[in-house]
């Protein structure tokens, strides 16, 4: 049979580029992984040996791990406050029709569009003024926003498809709407807002765009430390810290392949 | 049961009600802390002054930004940058995108996954991964030194081709998902029926894929563009103090020189750039549909 050479050259250029690209994506996350095992004094490769003594010098280190706790107690609540938020804005713009919903829709997803650098100073600024800058709550305030959009994003699908008729048949079998909200609505939506949770929680917990402009020396993330220090120093222990970000995220993004699966997240 | 005997203005005030407290917590959030502080932050590019507050109406701080060369030559730059990532990506997330939507689920799953991870990730994890693999101890210099092709370590970091790559490769994905999501609504019975009259795959990419694909290679494109520009994390430790983009600029000014005023107005001409381009794509898009004779 004869090959026309054009489809073969586009074949062989195929085989080539999709895995160079592939290759691309995941090769600064594990070279991090791979050079905080060094046992070497500085970031070499190939690395010099194998050591888990900066991951020692990580956990022993003061401002990482306060940073660590920091991160980690901001992302949860952005998640809480951000799915309370969500599923209320989520809930109105599915169930009732009203004046200016289209505006509010935008409204909600208009964090995604702004750059976060104009955000961050406009949200300083702000802040600044009514004297709330500097603080834990700057930060959950800015999380809030940058959360918010994926929260309303996800559970406005979950809601387009959900099944009216199950909520209509427990008010006919008499129930309260507080028990139909807590034993037919959540339940049927719980995949959907387990995955608007993890999106929540890895935005706000790798986020530093946004963060460097809020808080401050004591009041910082850990990705907002991890650049504080980059810009300053090349040492191993920034590998080991990156790594525990990485395992962190990697272990909440595992969660929502097992549980609801990748495809729902195109 | 008895019949519930509210009147259609009562059941309606409830509605109202049920809906206010729906809507107020949202609304008051994003009300108060984003509407307010984008008025603000508009307001404050009119202040004179360089400290962190101001006051007064003046033009000053864009007069400045476009009397001086330096500035303009940033913008010049970070849209070349944008220009440039937005190409290469769509040049090498096409084969990947169009691969993954023709592919069955089983195979698409761990890959999709590669293509996902990055993106979340914490930037300064990917960055610093960068750092370690373009270091003149890192990666690529240990491997070209050892395979003969250069004699010494070179400097990769702090470059424009750098700054590019590693901006390419953040925005990738983006672009690759867009593409996978209109490949996968071309159904591949056209390609096979072009394959039918004998074309080869470059045709049949050239005369059906392509054409197709156009709004999600728009989408992709303007949101690769979109992100390119507004970068600063990136340029900033893969480029150092030697390539600036408005991004870092304004990040500098606000933190570093504490010129608020000078820094809003070079936000507001970010968004302008980036809602400029939002709405370019949308015109273009919305006269595709128009011109659709279906």
């Amino acid at each position: 049979m004869r090959v026309d050479p054009i489809d073969w050259t586009l074949h062989a250029l195929g085989a080539i580029v999709r895995p160079a690209v592939y290759v691309m994506l995941c090769l600064p996350p594990v070279l991090v992984v791979v050079s905080s095992l060094t046992a070497g004094d500085s970031l070499r490769f190939p690395p010099e040996g194998f050591s888990l003594r900066w991951y020692i010098e990580a956990v022993n280190s003061e401002p990482f791990m306060r940073s660590l706790w920091i991160s980690t107690r901001l992302a949860a609540l952005a998640t809480l406050c951000s799915l309370v938020l969500g599923l209320c804005a989520a809930a109105a713009m599915d169930r009732y029709e009203f004046a200016g919903k289209r505006a509010f829709r935008a409204l909600t997803l208009s964090p995604l569009i702004i750059p976060m650098v104009v955000l961050g100073l406009g949200l300083l600024q702000f802040l600044s003024r009514i004297g709330w800058s500097q603080s834990f709550v700057s930060l959950l305030i800015g999380h809030l926003l940058i959360t918010l959009p994926y929260v309303v994003r996800t559970l406005t699908a979950s809601f387009a498809l959900f099944d009216r008729t199950l909520e209509q048949a427990a008010m006919n079998l008499r129930a309260s709407p507080l028990i139909v909200l807590r034993r037919v609505t959540l339940p049927l939506i719980a995949p959907s807002l387990v995955s608007a949770a993890v999106f929540a929680f890895v935005t706000s917990f790798g986020n530093i765009t946004l963060s460097v402009f809020l808080g401050t020396a004591n009041q910082t993330t850990l990705p907002v430390q991890i650049f504080t220090y980059v810009e300053h120093s090349y040492s191993p222990v920034l590998a080991a810290v990156s790594t525990i970000v990485i395992a962190v995220t990697l272990a909440v993004m595992i969660i929502v392949e097992k549980l609801t699966g990748m495809e729902k997240v195109t | 049961m008895e019949r519930d005997n509210t009147d259609l203005s009562t059941r309606r005030r409830t509605i109202h009600k049920a809906l206010f407290a729906l809507l107020a917590a949202p609304t008051a959030l994003l009300g108060v802390f984003l509407v307010l502080p984008m008025l603000g932050l508009f307001r404050s590019s009119f202040y004179e002054g360089s400290g962190p507050m101001g006051s007064g109406w003046t033009l000053a701080q864009y007069a400045k930004f476009a009397s001086d060369s330096y500035y303009i030559q940033v913008l010049m730059d970070t849209i070349g940058f944008g220009l440039a990532a937005t190409l290469i990506s769509l040049v090498i997330g096409f084969p990947v995108g169009y691969a993954l939507a023709r592919m069955p689920p089983e195979k698409r799953r761990w890959r999709l996954l590669v293509v996902i991870m990055p993106l979340t990730l914490s930037l300064v994890v990917v960055v610093f991964g960068w750092l370690v693999i373009l270091g003149r101890t890192g990666l690529f210099n240990t491997l070209l030194v050892g395979l003969g092709l250069l004699e010494s370590p070179q400097r990769l970091l702090f470059s424009r081709g750098a700054v590019l790559l590693v901006l390419v490769q953040q925005f990738l994905p983006f672009m690759i998902l867009s593409i996978m999501s209109v490949v996968t609504q071309i159904s591949p019975d056209l390609e096979q029926a072009s394959a039918n009259l004998r074309a080869n795959r470059f045709r049949t990419f050239r005369r059906v894929v392509l054409p197709l694909a156009i709004p999600g290679i728009l989408a992709g494109s303007t949101l690769v563009f979109i992100l390119t520009v507004s970068a600063f994390i990136t340029p900033r430790l893969i480029g150092g103090s030697r390539i600036q983009m408005i991004g870092s600029l304004i990040f500098e000014q606000v933190l570093t020189v504490l010129n608020w005023p000078f820094a809003a107005a070079l936000s507001f001409m970010l968004l302008a750039l980036t809602l400029g381009i939002t709405a370019l794509a949308n015109a273009v898009f919305a006269v595709r549909m128009s011109s659709r004779t279906i």
